[in-house]
């Protein structure tokens, strides 16, 4: 087993502006999002962090793909330090997010091309990953269809397909399937398990368990910013059911809340 | 490389898209056909005939040639021997006459000397001065020409190029980048699309050149739109001719310069307000009021005399003021430079700036 993402007692605080501070009807001027967080993801596993709302867990995904930094701590992928090398860190990666970020007014064809470029390929490259993701995913058909003119299911493909366009060691996903439908969810779930037959390495974060009962191979529990259980989903869910496990976890941590 | 990309998107983005085409370009359209019809409201009268008098001092066969001219612009001239200068040219400043052409004796043989005084503050006497100008100087080789315009200050006419023309330029120049920048930065950004490119390994301040390069030339498009419909549409509304603005060739090429140097400063501008705003529609916001303060002052600088030499060192005002200078016929190449440089200076500045606004989480996930 190979560590391929270590990370090293993260901490991320917030200032809160004035108006968060009422929106969130609190006092308070700063906010801790990340907590002392250490944990360890292997080659060719899919590591889920779960934890409820506000967890910290899109700030911890956000940290790992290098758009903000640390306060304090550091973590490594490939090797790489997230906080020293950071664009060696961004061309190993690929980073989703649940909610489509492509603009509508681009054909699959052409932002596939720009991203490839993004990411410093060549032409012939970016061709060949073309002809090998296309028609993986279908998007062949409507390769020179606007992304705004598409279907959700097949605009999630799509944005699939380009975070992978550059052949990324590591894909961080922050929640996959998040309002997405259910047929929506099956294309990722698809392609997250396509993923890892490919010799991938994925960190994802979610709050669904049987997402995470599906897929993961290794679970992180965040509350608070804090990782409060870290194991194999195989053990974790040895003696109750994810679910279960989770809640006794978290009345251990918050105390008789729910 | 990745530059290039960054670039080739914006403009397709641009020119694959008509309605986009079509906001960046209208201004100039509407103001063309705003002021023709205007113009020819306005001018209704603008057939009528004009009955030139003029006084002469000494004579040339470019006298006859004049009239030649004048006759066949319909209009007819009545040459009146001046007794002496001064009375002569005080009678056109008064509207009793028509110009006051001045030819040195022996004109014609010997390299010499011609003067003409005309107020632009008189239609009738601004057009004879036109006729009577572009035909000495397309001849004006062997002698010196020099037109003088005798109309006072406060006269309009003279006035309406130098004082409106740098305000209109600045404002053609925000309505054709508002639209589309605030669109390209914050609505990337509200929509979440930038933060895609910014996972990538792309330097961030090749994300904001790839912005700002695009925008700028989209932008001098509109900016040019709007330019050529005032100069096109200006004769019918003025019932004047262009050619009266015969500056050199210099002072246009200086007037462009100065066109173009601002231009990427006011796309930097609003690019640098969108990045910082979270939404399109605050976005928007904060450009209205950057360009209320910009077209104030351009007016400001139109009508103000007088403003000192540090005006070089402001952006935008300082091409207004030296755009008036320019288009009051003078030649100032220093300020016209030192502009240009402080304008390019300043927005290799707002690029940099921009550029660590997106390395900001503070401001890029807010
Ligand atoms: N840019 C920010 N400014 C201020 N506070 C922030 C910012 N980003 C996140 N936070 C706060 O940090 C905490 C952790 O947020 P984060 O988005 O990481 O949680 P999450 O686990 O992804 O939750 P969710 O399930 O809602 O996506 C939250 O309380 C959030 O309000
Ligand atoms: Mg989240």
């Amino acid at each position: 087993m190979t560590p391929i993402v270590v990370a090293e007692d993260l901490r991320k605080t917030f200032t809160l502006t004035r108006k968060q501070q009422r929106i969130e009807r609190t006092r308070e001027a700063r906010r801790v999002a990340v907590n002392g967080l250490s944990f360890c993801a292997y080659r060719g596993e899919i590591y889920g962090l779960l934890g409820p709302n506000g967890a910290g867990k899109t700030t911890t995904l956000r940290i790992l793909s290098t758009l903000i930094r640390p306060d304090a701590g550091d973590a490594y992928l490939l090797g790489h330090s997230v906080v020293k090398e950071a664009a060696k860190v961004r061309d190993c990666i690929g980073f989703l997010t649940g909610e489509l970020k492509l603009e509508a007014f681009f054909t699959p064809d052409y932002l596939f091309e720009f991203f490839g470029a993004m990411h410093g390929l060549g032409k012939e490259e970016i061709r060949a990953r073309k002809r090998d993701l296309f028609p993986r995913f279908g998007i062949d058909k409507f390769a020179q269809v606007k992304v705004g003119d598409l279907s959700t299911g097949m605009k999630q493909k799509v944005s699939l397909a380009i975070s992978i366009v550059h052949d990324p060691e590591i894909i961080i996903f922050d929640e996959p399937t998040n309002g997405l439908d259910v047929l929506t969810t099956k294309v990722i779930v698809d392609f997250l398990a396509e993923l890892k037959r490919m010799g991938k390495s994925i960190l994802l974060s979610t709050h669904i368990f049987s997402l995470v009962e599906k897929l993961c191979d290794r679970v992180g529990v965040i509350i608070d910013g804090r990782m409060i259980a870290e194991d194999t989903l195989s053990a974790l869910t040895a003696e109750s059911s994810l679910e279960d496990k989770f809640f006794a976890l978290y009345r251990q941590e918050k105390g008789d809340v729910i | 490389m990745k530059l290039a990309a960054l670039m080739r998107k914006e403009f397709y983005r641009f020119f694959h898209d008509p309605r986009l085409i079509i906001a960046v370009l209208i201004p100039g359209v509407i103001i063309f056909l705003v002021y023709t019809v205007l113009g020819s409201i306005l001018s209704s009268d603008k057939d009528e005939t004009y009955a030139y008098r003029v006084f002469l001092s000494g004579d040339s066969v470019a006298v006859s040639l004049i009239g030649a001219a004048v006759e066949e612009s319909g209009n007819t001239v009545e040459w009146v021997t001046a007794t002496d200068a001064e009375s002569a040219k005080s009678a056109v400043e008064n509207g009793e006459a028509t110009a006051f052409l001045a030819f040195s004796d022996g004109f014609d043989t010997a390299a010499g000397e011609v003067e003409l005084y005309y107020t632009s503050g008189e239609t009738e006497s601004f057009s004879f001065g036109s006729i009577a100008s572009a035909l000495l100087r397309e001849y004006g080789m062997r002698y010196r020409f020099q037109s003088v315009d005798l109309a006072d200050e406060s006269q309009l006419q003279s006035q309406f190029m130098g004082a409106f023309l740098p305000m209109l330029i600045v404002c053609f120049t925000f309505t054709a980048s508002m639209g589309i920048t605030v669109e390209s930065v914050a609505g990337e950004k509200e929509r979440g699309t930038i933060a895609t490119i910014l996972a990538t390994s792309v330097k961030r301040s090749h994300v904001a050149l790839g912005k700002i390069i695009p925008l700028a030339c989209i932008s001098l498009l509109g900016a040019a739109s709007g330019f050529f419909g005032i100069v096109f549409s200006m004769p019918r509304l003025m019932g004047l001719s262009i050619a009266v603005f015969d500056f050199g060739i210099r002072n246009y090429i200086l007037l462009f310069f100065l066109t173009v140097s601002i231009v990427p400063f006011i796309v930097a501008c609003i690019a640098l307000v969108s990045t910082y705003a979270k939404t399109v529609k605050e976005a928007t916001a904060y450009v209205s009021i950057i360009m209320i303060f910009f077209i104030v002052l351009s007016v400001v600088a139109g009508i103000a005399t007088g403003i000192g030499e540090w005006v070089v060192a402001v952006p935008v005002l300082n091409a207004t003021v030296v755009m008036s200078l320019l288009l009051g016929g003078a030649l100032p190449v220093w300020q016209t430079l030192v502009s240009v440089g402080c304008n390019l200076v300043y927005t290799a500045l707002l690029v940099f700036l921009i550029a660590k606004m997106f390395q900001s989480e503070r401001i890029m996930f807010r």
